[in-house]
């Protein structure tokens, strides 16, 4: 079983973001970025299926800073390959955009599996496991919480509103958005991606520009508060009727 | 002048030749076994790993500090063995039986060479190349050597007798001497034949000195008390004894012949078992503290080269086999530690007992009544299972706070703490720990603190301050201030940053932070286990370090002082380290600054990484009591303080398992003293303990509070806010 595992680099949350001068994107000069946690998780979902049943894992990202540390992670934990997309891209790369780099390198390498995270903090969508499935013309899938092999194809186990799960039976190639992994993502110890890093590994391709389509971001901002909590002071009797006040206020019917 | 008699005894008195030719026999098959029985154990010692600088010898680094990263010099540790110091500590009685027993054995040891040296060589050689049987075992050396000896075997009686009655009375009273494990296996276990085999051991210690006493009695009785006998005085007062008991001459005689024969062969059979059993502590211990080497836990060793930590038989050093070797159970290492008494599934005896049991399994060692028996082939017992997961559980290597109290208190010199941190190593390696401590890790590896902040908000606790703290990368300081992650990020803690901060920018104190680039100093990432993101760490802020301008650091942390002033020397840090507590002390000392009287009545706790570590005692008990506070001091005080139980990435790790955590033991005893204030010098303590003082519901009695801020009140600078409510100053 082959698994390509697309992952990518994020601005890491601890930071605090702010807009860059031209309004329509974060300053990327001090935000330090960091591997995408679904991405992640689909990375252990990909490691604990090579380990039950043997097979190849690669990662395979566009290039992005740092990009080569989670790639070096992976290597650690035990992917076999590593492959790093390089157009000379800056700034946000939208999700159409990252698929059709990832696809036009897929096409032409053979695999079972492309995982990837279920979403990303600058894909809340989700759209990039079914925007690949799409550029590459195969099944895919989101939200997966499970997944195993099943006879000549998989059985994928998918997480939908309210406490719902949905299982089906689906022959490969599959593309899937990982929601979680069988496992949280293992440690790495730092010896290790060291060692990662001494050997090297990364296959770097110099690949063309990209030419998808996307939409262009006009504005980016923080969400602007809504008013603010209200402190219901701390007397019990008051508290109570000023519950029931905002009760009754809202319209809920009090019988 | 003629002489009666020459003052001798024939030796082999009363024994045919046949007799003699079986003793020797006996002797030969005996001294097989021993010297068999050593071979075995020393050819363990040398399968294990050697150390950096030799077998049992590592190599020096710049700036080791006596009495804490430097070796023990052997002309100390001579002293130490011949007046049983290590024995003796916080146990006087104990260690002065065992003082008797140890020189009174030796003494009779020496008496059985000085009678070997007579009539089998001196005797054989003058015999061969003289002609003529010639023995130095007469006259006024018989008597002296009577009188010296039996001296010798009263004291071995007393000191064994006094210990036997102690281990029968006190078995059921005392932890130490309690067998039961701390980590319990499911399918069971037995001890008993470990107590059989103590009972054996000092029993037939006994049995042994006793017949050896009667012996002499016999023979002087059956002689007709010759009167220089009298130098035998012990011999002769027993011989009185026979004799007032009506038993007399060729009685005597014949049962002086048989219970030879049973002395005999009870000390012969001691020789042989000696190297199979506990009574290998005699040769094993002092051994073991002539290579202790405390250091090696404030400065803990690299992992074998090409493991990331311990993975089987091969790769402990020789120095540990050996260490495994000298534990005599006697379980001050069970009694104090911190997660034993919290009811974690670690104790230290258990731990060198599994790995001795492991050991002596794996070299297919016998041991004479010193196993544990389980049914299964669980354990030390599993001799193809991992050692850092099977052989030790997990859970039991996870449960150590580093505390060092098992390595302090050992008085046969073992050092548990970098053994389990090697085992520790595996398990980082292999990705299996507590996922509170991987996120810990992982925050530390991105972000350089354990509380997963970006490290820009790292010097955030200095807004709010008048007068802003220089940066050391940009202007030269005299003290680098090297605070740590909780004084840093945790907000509690970040006011007590402030007072110190005003404090000496109020004394006038030349020091700077390195702001965004200080990085957490890994001295708990090491004991975890994580060696690689220590050596990052270290990197990293010796890079840091190399870019500011400074004479001397100081910590707030304790276990950042460890590292920095311990570790951080053989990577290249060639400058002074201190702790905060010092600086503080030093003001004082120095005149620079007037403490007015606080009248209150306090405790302190010494934190491990400090004291016990970096035996830095005085310091902040100068600075309390400079403040004008009485110290009452808790009866686990100084080296035998009691871990909070944050230790070792503890403070990282889920301790809802645990029957009672140590900051809430610890606590309790505070409360017993009666104090208002419960004194800290670590901001670990201050977050463990301020927790513990709630959760055991002493909030209104107690205050936690932090030496500097004594120190900020009696200075004037700061008044202590919200002091404890009911505290009366006076009282």
């Amino acid at each position: 079983m082959k698994i390509v595992v697309a992952m990518r680099q994020i601005a890491d949350l601890v930071e605090e973001l702010e807009v860059d001068a031209s309004g329509a994107d974060i300053d990327r000069e001090f935000v330090k970025f960091v591997s995408n946690e679904w991405d992640e998780a689909a990375l252990e979902e990909a490691l604990c299926l090579k380990e039950a049943h043997g097979g190849e894992v690669v990662v395979v990202g566009v290039d992005d800073v740092d990009f080569d540390q989670t790639l070096f992670g992976a290597l650690a934990k035990g992917a076999d390959r590593a492959v790093k997309l390089s157009c000379g891209f800056e700034g946000w790369m939208p999700t159409a955009v990252r698929a059709e780099l990832l696809a036009r390198w897929l096409k032409d390498e053979s695999f079972d599996l492309v995982l990837t995270g279920v979403q990303a903090a600058d894909d809340l969508d989700g759209q990039l496991a079914g925007v690949l499935g799409a550029r590459l013309g195969l099944p895919h899938a989101a939200v997966v919480v499970g997944l195993e092999p099943d006879g000549d194809g998989f059985k994928v186990t998918q997480e939908l509103g309210g406490g719902v799960t949905l299982t089906s039976h689906a022959t490969g190639p599959l593309v899937l958005g990982i929601q979680a992994a069988r496992q949280a993502p293992r440690y790495v110890p730092i010896s290790r991606i060291r060692q990662a890093m001494s050997a090297g590994g990364i296959e770097e391709l110099e690949v063309e520009a990209p030419t998808a389509r996307a939409p262009k971001v006009t504005r980016l901002f923080a969400p602007e508060a809504k008013g603010r909590a209200e402190m219901l002071g701390d007397k019990p009797s008051e508290v109570a009727a000023r519950i029931v006040e905002l009760i009754r206020a809202k319209g809920i019917s009090v019988s | 002048m003629l002489l009666a008699a020459v003052e001798t005894r024939k030796i082999f008195g009363g024994t045919t030749h046949l007799e003699r030719v079986l003793f020797y026999l006996l002797s030969l098959v005996v001294l097989v076994v021993f010297f068999a029985g050593l071979g075995l154990r020393v050819k363990k010692y040398m399968a294990g790993r050697p150390l950096d600088a030799g077998r049992f010898r590592r190599a020096r680094v710049p700036l080791e500090k006596p009495g804490v990263s430097a070796p023990i010099p052997l002309a100390q540790t001579g002293v130490d063995i011949a007046a049983n110091r290590t024995v003796s500590r916080r146990n006087h009685a104990v260690g002065g039986a065992h003082l008797l027993l140890f020189w009174g054995f030796l003494g009779l040891l020496a008496a059985t060479i000085i009678v070997g040296l007579d009539y089998d060589v001196y005797g054989n050689l003058t015999r061969i190349f003289g002609g003529k049987e010639l023995s130095f075992f007469k006259g006024w050396f018989y008597l002296g050597y009577n009188a010296v000896f039996d001296t010798a075997g009263l004291a071995a009686i007393v000191g064994a007798v006094w210990l036997a009655v102690r281990r029968i009375r006190d078995t059921k009273s005392s932890v130490a001497l309690d067998y039961t494990r701390a980590q319990k296996p499911k399918s069971g276990y037995s001890r008993a034949a470990m107590t059989a085999g103590d009972h054996l051991f000092i029993f037939g210690l006994i049995l042994i000195l006793f017949t050896g006493i009667l012996l002499q009695g016999l023979r002087i009785d059956a002689a007709g008390f010759p009167s220089f006998e009298r130098w035998t005085w012990l011999g002769y007062t027993v011989a009185v004894g026979f004799g007032a008991l009506g038993l007399h001459g060729s009685a005597a005689g014949s049962a002086h012949f048989w219970l030879w024969w049973v002395h005999i062969l009870m000390a012969l059979a001691f020789v042989a078992y000696l190297p199979f059993s506990k009574a290998l502590h005699m040769i094993s211990a002092p051994a073991n503290l002539a290579v202790r080497d405390p250091g090696n836990t404030r400065r803990l060793p690299s992992p074998p080269s090409g493991h990331a930590g311990y993975q089987d038989f091969a790769d402990f050093t020789s120095k540990e086999l050996l260490g495994f070797d000298a534990c005599t159970k006697c379980g001050r290492c069970h009694a104090v530690c911190p997660a034993r008494t919290g009811g974690a599934p670690l104790s230290p005896r258990d731990l060198i007992l599994d790995l001795r049991q492991y050991a002596d399994r794996k070299r297919g060692i016998p041991m004479v009544l010193d196993w544990e028996e389980r049914p299964d082939q669980s354990g030390p017992k599993n001799l193809e299972g991992r050692l850092a997961g099977e052989v030790i559980e997990p859970a039991t290597l996870w449960s150590c706070t580093t505390c060092m109290a098992c390595v302090e208190i050992c008085p046969v010199g073992i050092e548990h703490v970098p053994t389990i941190v090697s085992l520790r190593r595996s398990l980082v390696d292999a990705g299996e720990m507590d996922p509170t401590l991987q996120s810990a890790l992982e925050n530390i590896a991105t972000q350089g603190n354990s509380f997963g902040k970006s490290s820009r908000m790292r010097a955030r606790w200095t807004k709010g301050l008048d007068v802003p703290i220089p940066d050391a990368r940009k202007e030269e300081v005299e003290y680098l201030w090297f605070l740590g992650d909780f004084a840093s990020f945790d907000e509690r803690l970040q006011e007590i940053s402030r007072t110190l901060a005003r404090v000496l920018t109020a004394n006038g104190i030349s020091f700077g932070i390195l702001y965004e680039d200080e990085r957490n100093a890994g001295n708990d990432v090491r004991r975890a286990g994580e060696e690689g993101l220590f050596e990052m760490l270290v990197e990293k802020n010796m890079e840091a370090f190399s870019k500011a301008g400074f004479q001397k650091i100081f910590t707030t942390d304790p276990h950042s002082f460890n590292t920095l002033r311990n570790e951080y020397p053989a990577y290249g840090l060639d400058k002074p380290v201190m702790h905060y507590s010092e600086l503080l002390a030093s003001l004082i000392s120095e005149g620079r600054v007037s403490l007015s009287g606080l009248g209150r009545k306090v405790t302190y706790h010494d934190p491990c990484y400090l004291g016990r570590y970096n035996r830095i005692f005085d310091a902040p008990r100068s600075v309390i009591t400079s403040a004008g506070c009485e110290l009452v001091e808790m009866p686990r005080n100084r080296t035998n303080s009691f871990c909070c139980g944050a230790g070792g990435g503890r403070i990282w790790m889920d301790d809802s398992v645990l029957a009672e955590r140590p900051s809430a033991n610890r606590i309790r005893e505070a409360a017993e003293l009666d104090v208002g204030y419960f004194v800290v010098a670590c901001p670990k303590d201050y977050a463990m303990f301020s927790d513990a003082v709630k959760s055991t519901g002493n909030e209104d009695r107690m205050k936690v509070v932090d030496i500097v801020e004594l120190f900020a009140e009696a200075s004037g600078e700061l008044a202590l806010a919200g002091a404890a409510s009911e505290e009366a100053p006076e009282s």
